[in-house]
Formats: structure tokens, sequence, C-alpha cells
């Protein structure tokens, strides 16, 4: 950790082999027990963002660090620090929740883990008793959601990603994942999630950053964009991108 | 972490409707064929004890050696046990070569000859349902392996858990396969049971063997279409892609190209018809015969009858001389024929199965065949052990039959002593030299396997898990 810096990107680049600038020396921090949203249009290079933290593409200049490791240098270290919630996550259809949770904990290197531990954290997630071991291809996209967070959390990672996590979810589901992201946050989590759910950014965000053609245009703290009304200073930039 | 991928993939394999349903498919089919495999089986053998038996008794029932030259004796093809699980080309081909003095033997009387309905359905033995029904099945359980846990957002969420990328192909490798194989392990098992209930299907210890090692082709067949699919959804971006160009791939490999390497080879190698073959050999006996009979006509010309006592011993002797001397030069001829014919055959026949090897498909056919002592290579080893016994036999009954000459008797010949007969012998394919025929096919599916496997390994290195 550097300074209580648990997220870190250094002018991280991504250019593809076709030449599309995918992100464009973007740089920003997350600190311990904050939430920072990613905020910004199709194509605006959220994803891209969460991608380079994950190791899933290569940065092209920059760096991404967890906790002070390099990402592209060190990437099963850095993993370690980290889990990812991804949007639309249907998991394993064959599998029970309970079976998902094993097998996604065991990977994480939890090991020990009892049927009671899972259960219990599943509760947590807000997922009902007899979801538990119910195939979780019977499952709505609010549930699987649900048991995407509970994957996470279950690893007690100091860092969690989440890639537009509320897409799709009903109101009531999107209100109690609110709730959790809360709870991780009060745990002392570093969250970077990316959104297009200006809403959901706003009640939970510590900091927002605007995201347009690859570039972080804005970062605002809570404070900043509480008294400037997010919901304006969003729609300017957007519509400074179409002009 | 190895040992949980492995288990996650074996348990949601095995969890999934497509496995419960390929494992009733294939233990009813795998049933079926053994069943009927095994009865096939004893019909032919009580239908081969029955003709054994019925030539012997036409042999006795002959009135003279002239009689028994004419008519031959019949050599039956007894049948494979081991065809109860690999047909091979066993019904195609004939079962019954009658062997005389006079014709080249050949086999004839088919199964499909006796009852062209066969041919019509065909056969339903062990090597069509895991060379169709299981190679399919490896596909299904297979193209979406990589690309489909993609779309699940599986693969994210494994590759964000610090699980490097190695060791997750490696584990999907092992699951997977492992639960592909139970499909086809516990259908086999119940099928040896089941051969093992019938008395009268006696398995050697050398068949036990051999089924050992059809078993481990079976394995390897299904690891190079189990690793062709990994490979190809390490390829793709989408899984309707993924089994787009596996299907492709598929039908190449089961229709395409083991017709297209006959076809290319016999454009390749091309051999004269065996009709033009007959022919050629029908104007030769007909031309010695001729000659032959000049030459008696002109030896007794030379030799009247009248007034010599050495006559009828005489006779016996230049008849003998000429009789032996037609017959090998028709012998002579005919092996000449038929050997050049045999060898372009042969040369066209070696060709279109190296062809055909290109596909695993026609590797199991081939190497399961040979270890099953149903393919072309036990059928011509046994066809050639009847001409090669179509000699001893003229040659015997030649020197029979002139020796019973009887000027004297009125006609009168002697019945012939069958017991002194020389009899037709053969010795099937020992294990060793059947492996030895099926070395290629084992090495060709180990590469097809091993290249496929490094193949998606590679892939899966670089895959775009986005």
């Amino acid at each position: 950790m550097i300074g209580g810096i648990m997220l870190k990107a250094i002018d991280l680049t991504k250019r593809y082999e076709d030449g599309k600038l995918a992100l464009d020396h973007v740089s920003l921090e997350v600190g311990e027990g904050m939430v920072f949203c990613l905020l910004g249009a199709n194509g605006a290079g959220k994803t891209t963002t969460i991608n380079l933290f994950l190791d899933f593409i290569q940065p092209s200049e920059g760096e991404a660090l967890i906790n002070g490791i390099n990402v592209n240098k060190k990437p099963l270290d850095a993993k370690e620090h980290v889990a990812f919630v991804s949007e639309n996550v249907m998991l394993y259809g064959n599998f029970s929740a309970r079976q998902n949770l094993d097998y996604f904990a065991r990977l994480g290197g939890k090991r020990s883990l009892t049927k009671k531990d899972y259960y219990d954290y599943m509760r947590r997630a807000g997922l009902k008793d007899e979801d538990f071991e119910a195939k979780v291809r019977t499952f709505s996209k609010g549930m699987r959601q649900k048991l995407g967070i509970t994957i996470a959390v279950i690893r007690d990672t100091e860092n969690i990603l989440l890639d537009e996590p509320t897409s799709g979810l009903d109101p009531r589901a999107a209100a109690e994942f609110v709730g959790i992201i809360n709870n991780l946050r009060a745990e002392g989590k570093s969250i970077l999630m990316s959104t297009h759910d200006i809403f959901r950014a706003k009640e939970l965000a510590d900091y927002v950053g605007i995201m347009k053609a690859g570039r972080l245009v804005m970062v605002r703290s809570r404070e900043e964009f509480l008294d400037a009304d997010l919901e304006t200073v969003y729609l300017d930039y957007m519509q400074s991108s179409a002009s | 972490m190895l040992f949980d991928i492995i288990k996650k993939e074996i348990l949601e394999n095995i969890n999934s409707p497509k496995f419960v349903f390929s494992f009733l498919l294939v233990t009813i089919l795998i049933l079926l064929s053994t069943f009927t495999g095994i009865n096939t089986y004893r019909a032919e053998q009580r239908e081969y004890v029955a003709a054994v038996a019925l030539n012997q008794q036409n042999l006795e029932n002959q009135p003279s050696y002239q009689a028994l030259a004419g008519l031959g004796t019949k050599i039956n093809r007894p049948p494979q046990v081991l065809g109860t699980i690999v047909t091979g080309i066993q019904k195609a081909v004939g079962r019954q070569a009658t062997v005389n003095i006079a014709y080249d033997p050949s086999l004839i009387d088919s199964k499909y000859d006796s009852n062209p309905v066969l041919a019509v359905f065909g056969e339903l033995d062990l090597i069509l349902i895991v060379k169709i029904v299981l190679s399919l099945l490896a596909i299904l359980f297979t193209y979406d392996a990589i690309v489909g846990e993609k779309e699940r957002g599986t693969l994210k969420l494994s590759l964000a858990a610090r699980v490097p990328r190695d060791k997750l192909i490696l584990g999907k490798a092992v699951g997977g396969l492992i639960s592909l194989l139970v499909p086809l392990v516990i259908p086999f098992l119940m099928s040896l049971i089941m051969l093992n209930l019938y008395p009268d299907v006696a398995l050697s210890s050398g068949e036990w063997m051999r089924i050992g090692l059809i078993f481990l082709l079976f394995l390897l067949y299904l690891s190079v279409f189990f690793t062709l699919g990994l490979f190809v959804s390490s390829m793709t971006q989408r899984s309707s892609s993924s089994l787009f160009v596996l299907l492709f791939i598929w039908v190449l490999f089961i229709f395409v190209v083991p017709k297209a390497s006959v076809i290319i080879a016999e454009h390749m190698r091309p051999i004269p018809s065996m009709h033009e073959v007959t022919a050629e050999k029908d104007a030769f006996l007909q031309g010695i015969q001729a000659s032959t009979q000049q030459e008696i006509r002109d030896w007794m010309e030379d030799n009247p009858r009248e007034g010599n006592s050495e006559f009828q011993e005489d006779f016996r002797t230049k008849l003998e001389e000429v009789q032996q001397g037609a017959t090998a030069a028709i012998d002579g001829k005919n092996a000449e024929l038929e050997n050049s014919y045999q060898a372009k055959r042969h040369a066209q026949q070696i060709l279109a199965l190296y062809l055909s090897r290109v596909s695993p498909a026609s590797s199991l056919s081939i190497g399961s065949m040979s270890l099953g002592k149903t393919g072309i290579q036990e059928h011509e080893r046994f066809a050639n052990s009847i001409k090669s016994y179509k000699p001893v036999f003229t040659k015997w009954v030649n020197e029979k039959m002139i020796r019973s000459l009887n000027f004297d008797s009125g006609g009168q010949q002697p019945k012939p002593e069958i017991a002194d007969m020389p009899r037709h012998s053969f010795e099937p394919q020992t294990i060793r030299a059947s492996l030895t025929l099926a070395i290629p096919d084992f090495t060709i599916m180990i590469l097809m396997a091993i290249v496929f496997f490094s193949g998606a390994f590679v892939a899966f290195l670089k895959y775009d898990v986005r």
C-alpha cells in the first residue's frame, strides 16, 4: 500500500492493434474505504480501465497498481488483493448457489469454509435460504448479481472492482446492492466501480470520474459533485463530447 | 487449485442434462449393439458348423476322384468372436470358397449376398457408435469449453481469482475428458459383462488383450475430438462459431476424407477391372485345354493301343504328365495375373488407407479392424491361404484321379478316401502382428491429440477474455 492508496492508475493507456485508442493516459487513485465510480457512455474506457487492473489486457503505456504491485509485471501477486464483480455474470447454471460459491472461494484460496459459512455470506448478500441449494440456472439476474457479489466478498480482499454491477437490475435489487456496497466500504474496502447509472454513483461514490473517449476528463469528490449537481455536470460533458 | 478445477469440470458436466442424455443414449446403443453382435456371432457360428459338416458329407458322397476334382471342396471362413464389437468387413466379403481343379478360388456368399436387407440398414457395432455418436458428443461437450465460459462471464471471474491460465486449461482438459469418458467406460464394461454371460462366446486371453487395445484406441480417438473441441473453443469468440467450425471439421473427418481418399487413390493408382483379369485367365485356360487335348490325341495316334500291353500304364503316365503340366501352366499364369492384379490393388488400397488416415475416424476403423481381426488384411490373409491350398488340393486330386483310372474295370472307379485329403489350414494373425498393423493408427491419434492440445494451450494463454 502506498500511503493509504490501494488502487492506482498512472498514465494508463491502451491502444489496440487496429490503432484504436481505448484509454488515453488515465490516472486515478482509490484510497482505503473509498468508492470511486467511473461514469461515462459506452466505449468511454470504463471497462478497459477495469480490464487493465485485472490483467485481462496489457497496457500500451502506464501502470496499474494494486496495493503498490504492478499488475502487468506481477499479475498473480496483484490479484491476491482484489476481487471482481462483472456485469451480467451467468455463473455455472448446473451448480447450486453454494456450489458456485465453493468453487470460486477455493480458486481464491479460501478452502476451509463450511456450508454454514457459505449460507451466512449468502444471507448477508440478501439471498433467501431456499435459494442456497437451488440451481443457478433458475435464478433471476438480480439473484445472480447478489451471488456474484458474495463471490467477491467471500475472498475478503482489500479491493473490489465492479464492472456495471447494477446493469439490468430492478429498483429493489439495485437498492439492496447499494446497501451491500456501503457495508463493504464500512469494512474498509477500496472499491472501483464502472457504471452508467448516475443515480447509484451519486448514492455511493466518494469520488466520481467522468470518462470520455478514453480519457478521464473530470474527477470530483462527493462534496464537489453534490454541490455542483452531478447530473448537470455529467450531461454537460456528454453534450460536449457529442459536439 | 488444479484439483478444484478438475472436480468442478467433472461435476458441472455430470450435473448437466446433456450428460444424462448422452449417458442414456450411449448405454442403450452400446448394449443394443453388443446384444445384436452376440446373436449374430452365435448364428454365424451355427451356420459355419453346419456348412463344414455339409461339405464333409458332400466330399464323402462323391463316387469318384473325378467327381471330387470337379466338385472340389468348400472352405468356410470361421466367424470372428471380436466381430461382436468390431464387425469390420466381415459382412461385406464372402464366407465360402470352392477349391477345385478348374478355377481360381474366390470367397463368395457374403452375409449381404444372402440377406441384402442387412446392407440397407448397415451394422450397428461399437466402432460405429464411438466413431459417430461419441465423437459428436465430444464436440458437444467441448465446443463451449472456453468460449462458453467467456460468454457466461465465469472465465473473467476465474482469472480474476488468481488462477494461472495454464492451470485453468489443463484442469478443464483433464476434467472434461474424464467426464466425457464416463458415457463410454460404464456402458463398455456393461457390454463386456454381457459378453461373458454367453458361454458360447468364448474369449481367449489374447482376445481380451485385443479388446483392451481396441478400448485404448477408443480413448485416443475421443481425446482427439476432445482436444480439437478445446482448440477451436480457444480460437473463437462465440460458441455458435465454435460449434459451426467443429461440425464442419467433424463432417470432413467422418464422411469426406475417407471417401475422398479412396477416389484419389483410384485416380492415382488405377487398376484393371476384375472382369478383365478373369477374361484373360479364361482365354489362357481355353488355350491350354485345347493344346492338352491335342497333345493327348497326338500321343494316342503315335502310341496305338492295339498290341501294346503297357498301353494303360503308358497312357496313365502320359496323362499325368500332361495334366500336371497343364495344371502347372494354368496355375502359373493365374498366379502371374493374380499377383500382378493383387499387387496393383494392394498398392491402391495402401495409398487409400494412408490418405484416409488424415481422418482420425479412418484411423479408428483401420486400427480396430486390425486388432479385431475383421479388417482387410485378415481377409486377404484368409483368401491367400485358400489360394495356397488350391495347388495342394489339385495335386492330390489329380494324382488320385489318374491313379484310379482303370481301363479294365469298365469305367468303375474307386470311391475317394477323404481322410487322405490334405486339409486347408489358417492361422489367425498373432496379436503382435495385429498390433504392428495398428501402430500407425495409435501414433496418428496420439500426435493429433498432442497437436490439438498444444494449440488449445497456446491459444488460451493469449485468449481475449473480454
